[in-house]
């Protein structure tokens, strides 16, 4: 038994879905008031016309806030303090924000090499913080195996001045010093924006009497409680929402390609045995490199809307929209026009449709013949580029990097695929697009809502991956950056699963969420030896719950 | 842009026993320093999954004794290293990639031509694999290896001895005072392949300004007269001060700069063995400078505490060496079976110890004199009582020393005399087989 809302709130429209056991009851679209985002919510909530509010179990949110803040540059800047130590050079790789790079420096295992130089410390500008900047963070290289330096900065700062906000690296605790540097700058730097948001959000909410918790979407498609995410997780929730929502109406173990068109953009992503595939490489977003987990997905620049333009070679398809389509009243003949005068869709004015394509053909040439070949070359164009795409997403899952001899020995089996295309110009690329793939198509249904609707039946994830040292005696949780102190055995064996399963349920308490069905990756133990002697062990270990959807939708 | 492509194979599910050198933990620090450094979001850097190496790719380098059976068990990691080394050899050479590192394990330089086992950690000759390789499919001609090692690459000299097309150049501590105890001087290759062999022994304690002494003044020189089509580099990191086998003083910035003056077009991983204090450190210096990437950052926590040999002390041992190196002869001695079709055949008995399992390989090389080819290749190889043979039709053999190896190969499979098993390395049409009476003749 569920009763779910889903909610999207974009950019331009704000979508809900309202779902009773697999039903859909209402969908609501109304237009995203950017200023007064509470009336925004009420709208959608008065629209999904609930009646008994009490019977409501949870809301979903997905929502382009915090994606379209950072991408139009519109966070407060963030002093940026590094211990960049020793290796590669600091601006090898592109910095998209100021920093400050201090004396001190760890290595791989978190051994203290250098101490931070408190003199250093007392030259640093501090007035700076209080005019300029209230946030501050503090990034270590290998600072996700020992925090120290980053916590005594951040006592003498707080000494200083205990009102400004700081953030430190080690609660990003993956590996990559470059990324946790700016995923612990954006954190921090939309970290007001999403409280404002989640104010707004809990009034509409009380405002229309609803007592269920609230959940945010996040980029690898699974969500959390409102108040336990980290903001800059709630990234591109908006392409996670698509698979998730294709994913509502396929078979629980089945792979599917799925394929959302939208009038510039198409979406493409993968799901294997039901569970969509997760990108190897943290998100990018704009300038920035991070360490936010999201799901595998391709943007390409082709919609039912790009422009469509004849040279010397033959039909180009633009990376652009100039307007709606030629047969919707827009002045460019594109891919929705050459659907249209095929009669695969049937929306649009296909008298108008028919002259679009006529527009670009040299008078001479202007035979129904032509014509015909000309709609199919168009179609043919966007499914190819959409095939490609797919490609290039199946060799990103085939190709990942082994690195033990058992999955080198076992790669990937190649699995049966359904696709599922949904968006504006579905209908008009299935035959071609099933053609070109060699797998069956299925439309996707309510395209109209359907970020909502994934949002709506998604499900926690969760992830707890241990990295445990046991002759320096620390352990650290990657997810949560916990690090403490361990005091079992040097060559721990049973110990370690009883370990990591006590991590999992602390972990999955503190989000206030339940964990069901964890799937265990198997441990892998590193002797530790010096000198021929086997003085402790390196384990690295972790449990999942992959995301995927609760339940199903009838279409 | 020049791209560098890595393939980075800590095989961390292997080991060669549990306090062993060659086990999981020796890339583990190597993969937390260069994910933390972030070198693989550098635009140039491309990032690679390894594959396995077939059979045949082995077969055309290397004779698996007394058959390929008897290696399949512990064998797929060595694969899995050698197919590493093709793959990305294959992305160079296709110019999907300027240069590459191939930092795997297990490592290959002290497998030779025969194989009957484990020695030096090596079972598998991943860069002679790979220089087969791009000769039978990329027509390469003329290929290069400089093994920076601090072993003598002796597998590797084993298999190109013979080859006039190979220029193998071994800069290693002396044999002497390290393992294999071999790569002296006066081993300048084969009669058919003089002088394309180059052995380099450097006085333990040589430091990173001696041995870049010897590069400029001595290796690049003969490396650059040579003018190969492809540069590949042993990438061994026992040189390093903190090493526990050996006693040079390189330090992780030095092995940049080898790297940026080979500029290699692939750096393939050898030996090193200092897992904490060089490797995170060396395999990040060389994949940077290989990436066009200022390396002079990269500074491991420790400090020399050996002491390092004086540029003006080597200056003048370097002299002699050269020397004693240009004034080296070869020294031929004549013998030949019955069968064995016409021609002078040299003959080279010697033997090979396999440390890992601790046994000893007797052979007996002939070889076809010859002054169009590399000459036809015939070795007998003994480990205890048992006997395999090889016969090798090299690469752009001439049509007698083709023939003289069909007339060999005929020969052993109608005799009498008693070995396991024969192998027909057939490297001028790729096609190579093993037979045994019982069970015949196999192609692969």
């Amino acid at each position: 038994m569920f009763n779910r809302i889903g909610i999207d709130v974009g950019g331009t429209y704000t979508d809900a879905v309202y779902i009773t056991n697999g039903q859909i009851r209402h969908t609501a679209k109304v237009p995203t008031q950017s200023e007064n985002l509470v009336e925004t919510l009420m709208n959608a909530f008065d629209n999904l016309k609930i009646q008994d509010e009490q019977e409501i179990s949870q809301i979903t949110v997905s929502t382009t806030l915090v994606t379209n803040a950072i991408l139009q540059n519109r966070i407060p800047p963030v002093k940026l303090f590094l211990y960049s130590g020793n290796g590669m050079k600091v601006d090898a790789l592109p910095w998209p924000v100021n920093y400050t790079e201090l004396r001190g420096e760890m290595d791989y295992r978190g051994r203290e090499i250098t101490s931070p130089d408190e003199e250093e410390w007392q030259k640093l500008n501090l007035a700076d913080l209080e005019d300029d900047y209230s946030h501050v963070a503090i990034v270590g290289k290998f600072s996700h195996r020992n925090s120290l330096h980053e916590e005594q900065l951040a006592g003498y700062l707080k000494e200083h001045n205990p009102t400004i906000r700081i953030a430190l690296g080690h609660e990003w605790g993956q590996s990559n010093f470059y990324r946790r540097s700016l995923t612990t700058y954006l954190n921090l730097g939309v970290s007001d924006l999403y409280q404002q948001f989640v104010q707004q959000l809990q009034a509409a909410v009380r405002a229309r009497n609803i007592q269920a918790p609230i959940f945010i979407l996040k980029a690898d498609g699974g969500s959390l409680p409102l108040a336990k995410i980290r903001p800059i997780d709630s990234i591109y929730s908006g392409p996670a929402a698509s698979v998730l929502a294709a994913l509502t109406q396929t078979a629980p173990d089945e792979s599917s390609i799925i394929v959302d068109i939208g009038g510039t953009t198409t979406d493409i992503g993968l799901a294997l045995s039901g569970v969509p595939l997760l990108s190897s490489k943290g998100a990018q977003i704009g300038e920035f490199s991070t360490l936010v987990r999201s799901l595998a997905v391709r943007s390409i620049p082709v919609g039912g809307d790009s422009v469509v333009r004849l040279n010397d070679q033959g039909v180009v398809l633009e990376n652009y929209r100039m307007g709606s389509a030629y047969c919707l009243g827009g002045a460019n003949p594109t891919p929705t026009d050459a659907m249209r005068y095929l009669q695969l869709i049937d929306y649009g004015d296909l008298g108008l449709a028919e002259e679009g394509l006529y527009s670009l053909l040299p008078s001479e040439q202007r035979t129904p013949e032509t014509l015909e070949k000309l709609a199919l070359d168009i179609i043919n164009i966007v499914v190819e580029k959409i095939a490609r795409a797919v490609d290039s997403l199946q060799r990103e899952w085939q190709e990942e990097p082994a690195y033990k001899v058992w999955e080198v020995l076992h790669p990937q089996e190649n699995k049966t695929f359904r696709t599922i295309v949904s968006g504006g110009g579905a209908r008009g690329i299935t035959t071609a697009l099933g053609k070109r793939l060699k797998t069956p198509v299925q439309l996707g249904a309510f395209p109209e809502v359907s970020n909502a609707l994934g949002a709506a039946l998604s499900k926690p994830t969760f992830d707890c991956t241990l990295h445990l040292d046991t002759y320096i005696k620390q352990y650290r949780v990657e997810e949560t950056g916990e690090q403490g102190k361990w005091t079992g055995a040097l060559r721990p064996h049973r110990e370690v699963e009883g370990f990591i399963e006590a991590l999992a349920q602390q972990q999955a308490a503190d989000y206030g969420i339940e964990v069901q069905d964890m799937e265990k990756e198997p441990f892998d133990f590193f002797p530790i030896v010096q000198n021929y002697q086997t003085v402790g062990q390196i384990v690295r270990g972790s449990v999942h719950v992959r995301p995927g959807v609760i339940g199903r939708v009838q279409v | 842009m020049k791209r560098t492509g890595i393939l980075f194979f800590p095989a961390f599910d292997w080991s060669l026993g549990d306090s062993h050198p060659e086990r999981e933990e020796r890339l583990l620090y190597t993969q937390e320093q260069l994910f933390e450094e972030g070198v693989l979001d550098l635009p140039q850097i491309k990032q690679y999954s390894p594959r396995v190496a077939s059979l045949k790719d082995v077969l055309r380098t290397q004779a698996l004794f007394p058959n390929p059976e008897a290696h399949t068990e512990g064998l797929d990691p060595h694969l899995i290293s050698a197919g590493s080394s093709l793959l990305l050899g294959e992305a160079q050479v296709k110019g999907e990639i300027h240069n590459g590192f191939v930092m795997a394990r297990p490592p290959g330089h002290h497998s030779g031509a025969t194989v009957w086992g484990n020695r030096g950690f090596c079972s598998l000759n991943n860069e002679a694999i790979l220089v087969n390789y791009l000769r039978a499919g990329f027509g390469k001609k003329k290929i290069a290896i400089v093994d920076t090692d601090v072993h003598h690459g002796d597998g590797t000299q084993d298999i190109f001895y013979h080859d006039p097309n190979v220029l193998f150049i071994s800069l290693h501590q002396d044999g002497r005072t390290l393992y294999p105890g071999s790569g002296f001087v006066n081993e300048k290759g084969g009669f058919n392949a003089w002088d394309l062999t180059l052995n380099i022994p450097l006085p333990p304690g040589t430091g990173d300004e001696g041995y870049h002494y010897v590069l400029e003044n001595w290796v690049l020189p003969r490396l650059h007269a040579f003018a190969p089509d492809i540069i590949i580099n042993s990438a061994g990191q026992d040189n390093h001060f903190t090493d526990p086998l050996a006693s040079m003083n390189l330090t992780a910035a030095g092995y940049g700069r080898i790297t940026e003056l080979l500029q290699p077009d692939l750096a393939v991983l050898e030996g090193g063995y200092s897992i904490e204090g060089a490797l995170p450190y060396v395999n990040l210096a060389i994949l940077l400078a290989l990436a066009g990437e200022d390396y002079h950052h990269v500074r491991e926590p420790q400090k020399i505490k050996r002491n390092t040999v004086t540029l003006a002390a080597l200056k003048p041992y370097i002299q002699e060496l050269k020397r004693q190196q240009e004034a080296a002869k070869p020294s031929l001695s004549f013998q030949s079976k019955p069968f064995f079709p016409s021609g002078n055949w040299i003959y080279s008995p010697h033997s090979v110890y396999y440390d890992t399992e601790g046994f000893q390989e007797t052979r007996h090389d002939y070889v076809r004199e010859c002054s169009d080819c590399g000459g036809t290749v015939y070795i007998e190889s003994r480990k205890y009582t048992e006997k395999s043979i090889l016969v090798r039709i090299p690469f752009q053999a001439c049509a007698s020393c083709e023939q003289a190896g069909y007339d060999l190969w005929e020969h052993l499979q109608n005799s009498k005399e008693s070995f396991s098993y024969g192998f027909l390395q057939n490297q001028l049409h790729d096609s190579h087989y093993v037979w045994n009476r019982k069970e015949g003749l196999r192609k692969f």
